[in-house]
């Protein structure tokens, strides 16, 4: 017992001390970066690192990024190029003639490559590797790597041994969501959806988890970017309707309800088709928003700092340093928990939305059944 | 705000690679896996079982060794008793067969001893009327010169004695 507290509080002191040290050099660069003013602007930085970009920043330098490549189609066709030349302003002039730049502050299409034509900025077809795609490729090689290394160890032992350590870790993950999400509520279904509503609970899971390492391979903000949790929830508005019942649709463009509410004015069925449609925007949000509330309030509380010390000096940021350091560790290991979550809470409204659009009308059987009766 | 603006380009992406890996593993992850954890369970479920069986089985030829048991200790008992009876019979048996043996020899004693007695009483009454006659002859010689009239008279004599008897 006495020896945990001296471990735990050797860990408070290190990381004050670390707060402490490393803080004030981050925020004087903060305040460089931010304007010849020194005053900052939190909505810029939290929506900066909420986004995508074009390079990959590395820790404690705001001018080195890791290059990636740009890869635009504009009007003189496919333009492949480092992001290296068009950092901080600077113009890319291709051999072709063509010129491109990151547009400024004030550009409709700020922060996005833009092509200079006669002076005027035209947003070209965009499929550049940047942050964010960068990170979807590393999140799925860390799936690959996990479920094919676990897909190797059962080749092997063919269900003779049971799986340790991480291997065996990864598989009670799969197992719980097999086991507790998809065999009961999908049945004898489980089987056929299955390969789809795990690669999407791993493929999230990972996804979340990247997001929360700060540093190089992660720190994408990917769950929290509304493109990336609507190509899911397209995936699963796919797979929902493509396999449907016709018991599904008959449910949908002909429901069981009072003929005044289908007939002369189709209520039930814009009702229905609505449903559709909200069921998909309801998965893309949910996730959206849970995983960038998330990041945000770790960003909010590390900004505090340096607004409280904008406001009261430097013994006011320091204490704030305490406090924020504090809130945001908690709030990470938090975010650990809510990554878990909402990878699971998605996989499971997917596997809802799925058993929905395969009932095969037991309702309608049982009905007649109780008239004959 | 761009965040609420779905970017093509990643959409794009983010689509081909989720393809991708879902049918990188759907062909090679999530059969093997799933084959694997149900053929796991199965061999457990078959473990269990034949766990079970072989229990019921040691319990049966537990049940099964304790019934020969206790019908050994039956029978033993039965033909304990069966040779305590034999025993006690054949005693008995031995004992009839003794008497009777032993009466046989009694009643052959007696039948000789019969004899015997007859025999020697046949002796006897020769001695005993050859002595008397010659004790008659000494006392009577000296009154009696005539030994066949003697003789008659004494014959006489042990005939009454004998009838007498």
């Amino acid at each position: 017992m006495k020896h945990a507290m001296n471990i735990f509080q050797r860990l408070m002191l290190s990381l004050i001390a670390i707060s402490f040290a490393v803080c004030p050099a981050m925020a004087s660069e903060e305040a460089a970066n931010a304007g010849e003013d020194k005053s900052i602007d939190p909505k810029e930085i939290i929506f900066d690192h909420l986004g995508d970009a074009y390079g990959w920043e590395v820790p404690f330098n705001h001018h080195v990024r890791i290059p990636l490549p740009v890869i635009v189609w504009g009007s003189k066709g496919l333009h492949v190029f480092s992001s290296a030349n068009v950092e901080h302003g600077a113009t890319y002039n291709h051999p072709d003639g063509t010129s491109y730049r990151i547009a400024g502050e004030d550009s409709d299409y700020k922060g996005k490559v833009v092509e200079i034509i006669n002076g005027e900025e035209h947003r070209p077809t965009d499929l550049s590797i940047t942050k964010n795609v960068f990170a979807v490729f590393i999140s799925v090689f860390v799936c690959l790597w996990l479920i094919l290394g676990l897909a190797a160890f059962h080749k092997k032992e063919n269900g003779h041994k049971a799986p340790r350590k991480f291997t065996g870790a990864v598989e009670s993950l799969v197992s719980f969501i097999y086991d507790g999400v998809i065999k009961p509520t999908l049945g004898v279904k489980a089987a056929k959806f299955a390969p789809y509503l795990l690669t999407v609970f791993v493929f999230i899971f990972v996804m979340n988890i990247l997001g929360l390492i700060v540093v190089f391979p992660g720190g994408a903000n990917l769950t929290g970017n509304i493109a990336v949790t609507m190509t899911l929830a397209i995936c699963t508005f796919i797979f929902t309707n493509l396999f449907a019942t016709k018991h599904y649709w008959k449910e949908i463009l002909w429901p069981d309800v009072p003929i005044w509410l289908k007939c002369p004015l189709p209520i039930m069925q814009v009702i229905e088709i609505f449903g559709i449609f909200t069921k998909p925007a309801a998965l893309t949000v949910r996730l959206f928003a849970n995983m960038m509330g998330g990041h945000m309030i770790v960003l909010v509380l590390t900004l505090l700092i340096f607004i409280f010390a904008a406001i009261g000096g430097a013994a006011v940021g320091g204490a704030t340093v305490i406090v924020s350091v504090l809130f945001s560790v908690f709030m990470l290991l938090i975010d650990v928990l809510v990554s878990f979550i909402q990878a699971y809470v998605f996989t499971m409204l997917s596997t809802i939305f799925i058993a929905l659009a395969q009932e095969e009308g037991h309702h309608e059987k049982g009905a007649h059944a109780d008239i004959e009766a | 705000m761009e965040l609420f603006k779905p970017d093509f380009g990643l959409v794009f992406w983010m689509f081909v690679s989720f393809v991708v890996l879902f049918v990188i593993l759907w062909k090679w992850g999530w059969p093997a896996i799933l084959k694997g954890v149900s053929s796991r369970a199965d061999l457990i479920d078959k473990g269990v079982e034949y766990a079970q069986s072989a229990k019921q089985q040691l319990d049966n030829a537990r049940d099964e060794a304790a019934k020969i048991l206790e019908e050994a200790r039956r029978q033993q008992a039965d033909s304990l008793r069966e040779a305590d009876k034999m025993k006690t019979q054949i005693i008995e048996e031995a004992r009839d067969a003794a008497q009777q043996e032993a009466r046989k020899v009694m009643d052959a004693a007696k039948v000789s001893i019969e004899q015997e007695r007859k025999q020697a009483e046949l002796q006897f009454r020769n001695e005993v009327s050859t002595f008397a006659l010659e004790i008659a002859g000494k006392v009577v010689r000296g009154q009696m010169t005539d030994q066949k009239a003697q003789a008659k008279l004494v014959d006489s004599l042990l005939d009454e004695m004998e009838k007498q008897n």
